[in-house]
C-alpha cells in the first residue's frame, strides 16, 4: 500500500497551530518534530500525556518519525498510567509540563523554538503502520488496547472532511474542548486538521467565556469539536459566540432540542459523529436533520441477527457495534440505545457489571453495585454504588475505589447499605436495584 | 459544626457547591483552606465546568480557565470566594 505524507496540504509558512503564545508554522512544526524524534530514548511505545495540543503532535509525530507507538491513556489516574506501562514494557511518558510520573521513566517535550531550512522532507507512513494505541476501560480494572494503523486515523479524517464539506484551504481554525488522547479527539482536532491544511488551536478552552474568546481569534472562520455537556453549558450562559462556523460533537447523543438552540446560539450548524473507540468514527448527521446516521466513505455496517458490524478497509476485522442499531437498506442507520449492561458518562464508556467486579475487589466489600439514575439536571448524570462492607465508610471504599475506576466513574454518592435486594437465586435484578435507588434519592435526594 | 473562621460568603458558596455538584456531604464540612479538587473534594473537570455556570448564574462572575489566577482561584472554598467577592455583578 502506498506511503501518505504526515501532514496535509500546507505551505511552509502557514499556522498550523495556535495559542495565547502566537502561532506555529508548518516550517517550525517539522523542526520540532524533527528535533524531538532524535532525542527519544530507544524504546517501541510511548505515553503522550502532553495537556497543549500542538506539544501532543510533536510528540506524536516524533514518535512516528521512530518508528514508535504512541499509547492514549483515557486519564492521567496515575494507576491507569502504571496499568498501561505495565501492559506495554519499556513505555516511557511525554510529557510537557516537566511533571514526571512515579514508576514510569518520563521525557519531556522540548520545542526548538527555532526554524529550520528549507526544504525539508516531510516524512511518509506507510498506512498499515500501527501508530497509535487507544484504550477503552475494562473488566477487573485492565484498560482494553484499541490499536490504530496510520491508514485508519487518515482515512477517518478524510472521509469526515468530505461528510461536513471541509476543503483544504478552507483555511478553518479547530477549536477543541476535547482531549486529545480521547479518540473522537485525536481524530477530530489532530488528523481532521492536519489532513485538511487546517490550524488547530493548542489550548483546550473549559468554560463558555474561554471557548468565546478563543473562537474570536480565529482567523477564517471556526471548527468548533465539542460534547454536548459543553455545548449545553454555551447555551445556558447567555455569552454570545462570534458567528461564522462550524460544530462537530460526539462523546454522547446530543438531544435535538439542545442542538436546535445550539445552531442558533452559535449562528452554526451542529453536526455530530457517531463513534466508539474500538472503530474510531464510524457515521456522521446533522442533529436537527434526524435521527438516521450516515456512514463514513468506505464504511458499511452490516446488521444480522444478533448484531451489528462495522467492516472498513482499515479495520483488520469487522467490530461489533457497542449500541443497539437498525441499519436501513441504504445502509443509513438509527441508534436506540446501549446495549443492556453499558453506561456512558461524560463521553466514558463502561460496563456496569466491570465496575460490579471492581467493587469486589476492595478489602471488606461483601457486596456492591453500581446504578446510573435517571438525568437530572445537572450537565451530567453521575453513577452511583450501593455496598454492603461491614465496619467501612463510605469515605475508605471511595478512597480505595479511586486506585481502580476512573475518576468519571466515581460513584457520586457511594452509599453503605446492609444488604442488597437479591432474589433467592441470588440474582440482583435491574428493577429491585432501581427501586432501591428511588428509596434512597426519595429519602436522601435532591433536598440537600 | 462550624467551620473554622468562614465568612457568610464562604458558607453560602459551600452550600452551592454541595448542591451543584450532589456532595452529600455538610457543607460545613468544606473547611475553607482545603483542597477541592484533585485530591480534597475530589472534583474534576465537568465539576468545574457545573460549578461556573452555578457562580454565573447565582453572582454574575463568568470564570474564565485563561485567567493566569485559574489555579489560585480553584485552590480553596476561601480563594473561589475571594475571587466572586472581587467580580461578581450580583
Amino acid at each position: 500500500m502506498r506511503e501518505t505524507p504526515l501532514i496535509g496540504p500546507y505551505d511552509v509558512d502557514d499556522v498550523l497551530a495556535w495559542d495565547q503564545e502566537g502561532p506555529r508554522t508548518v516550517r517550525q512544526f517539522l523542526t520540532d518534530a524533527a528535533s524531538l524524534a532524535e532525542s527519544l530514548p530507544d524504546r517501541s511505545t510511548a505515553l503522550n500525556l502532553a495537556a497543549n495540543r500542538y506539544d501532543f503532535l510533536v510528540g506524536f509525530a516524533a514518535a512516528i518519525m521512530r518508528r514508535q507507538v504512541t499509547l492514549l491513556p483515557q486519564s492521567r489516574a496515575s494507576q491507569t498510567l502504571l496499568r498501561i506501562a505495565r501492559e506495554f514494557p519499556g513505555s516511557y511518558a511525554l510529557t510537557d509540563r516537566g511533571d514526571a510520573i512515579e514508576g514510569i521513566d518520563s521525557v519531556s517535550i522540548q520545542l526548538r523554538g527555532d526554524q529550520a531550512p528549507w526544504p525539508m522532507d516531510i516524512p511518509r507512513i506507510p498506512p498499515d503502520r500501527v501508530v497509535a494505541v487507544a484504550f477503552t476501560s475494562g473488566s477487573t480494572g485492565r484498560p482494553v488496547p484499541n490499536k490504530k494503523t496510520w491508514g485508519a486515523l487518515t482515512a477517518v479524517a478524510q472521509a469526515t472532511g468530505v461528510r461536513l464539506g471541509i476543503k483544504a484551504g478552507d483555511r478553518l481554525s479547530v477549536v477543541a474542548t476535547v482531549p486529545h488522547q480521547h479518540m473522537f479527539g485525536l481524530e477530530a482536532s489532530v488528523m481532521l486538521p492536519i489532513m485538511h491544511g487546517l490550524a488547530m488551536h493548542a489550548g483546550r478552552p473549559l468554560f463558555p467565556a474561554d471557548i468565546r474568546s478563543v473562537l474570536a481569534d480565529a482567523a477564517n472562520g471556526w471548527m468548533l469539536v465539542t460534547t454536548p455537556l459543553h455545548l449545553r453549558a454555551c447555551v445556558s450562559e447567555s455569552i454570545s459566540m462570534p458567528p461564522g462556523g462550524l460544530i462537530l460533537s460526539a462523546t454522547a447523543p446530543l438531544p435535538r432540542n439542545l442542538a436546535q438552540q445550539a445552531e442558533e446560539h452559535f449562528q452554526a450548524e451542529v453536526h455530530e459523529i457517531f463513534g466508539f473507540a474500538e472503530a474510531g468514527s464510524i457515521a456522521e448527521r446533522r442533529t436537527i436533520d434526524g435521527d438516521r446516521w450516515h456512514p463514513l466513505e468506505g464504511v458499511h455496517v452490516a446488521q444480522d441477527a444478533s448484531s451489528c458490524l462495522v467492516q472498513a478497509w482499515y479495520l483488520p476485522t469487522p467490530v461489533p457495534v457497542p449500541d443497539r442499531i437498525t441499519v436501513d437498506t441504504d445502509g443509513t442507520f438509527v441508534v436506540h440505545g446501549r446495549e443492556a449492561d453499558q453506561v456512558n458518562v461524560a463521553g466514558h464508556r463502561i460496563s456496569l457489571g466491570d465496575l460490579n467486579q471492581l467493587l469486589l475487589k476492595i478489602d471488606g466489600v461483601q457486596d456492591g453495585v453500581f446504578f446510573l439514575p435517571e438525568e437530572g439536571a445537572g450537565l451530567v448524570t453521575r453513577l452511583m454504588a450501593f455496598v454492603v462492607a461491614p465496619g467501612k465508610t463510605s469515605e475508605e471504599i471511595q478512597q480505595k475505589l479511586r486506585a481502580y475506576v476512573d475518576p468519571v466513574f466515581m460513584p457520586r454518592p457511594l452509599v453503605c447499605v446492609p444488604s442488597l435486594p437479591r432474589n433467592a437465586t441470588g440474582k440482583l435484578p435491574r428493577e429491585s436495584v432501581n427501586e432501591l435507588a428511588r428509596q434512597w434519592l426519595e429519602r436522601e435526594g435532591d433536598g440537600a | 459544626m462550624e467551620q473554622s473562621g468562614a465568612s457568610l460568603l464562604e458558607r453560602d458558596l459551600a452550600k452551592l457547591i454541595v448542591q451543584t455538584l450532589k456532595l452529600k456531604i455538610d457543607p460545613a464540612a468544606i473547611e475553607p483552606e482545603a483542597a477541592l479538587f484533585g485530591e480534597g473534594l475530589g472534583l474534576d473537570s465537568i465539576d468545574a465546568l457545573e460549578l461556573s455556570l452555578a457562580i454565573s448564574q447565582t453572582y454574575g462572575y463568568q470564570l474564565k480557565s485563561s485567567d493566569p489566577q485559574i489555579k489560585t482561584i480553584f485552590s480553596s472554598l476561601r480563594a473561589l470566594a475571594a475571587a466572586i467577592e472581587k467580580n461578581r455583578t450580583k
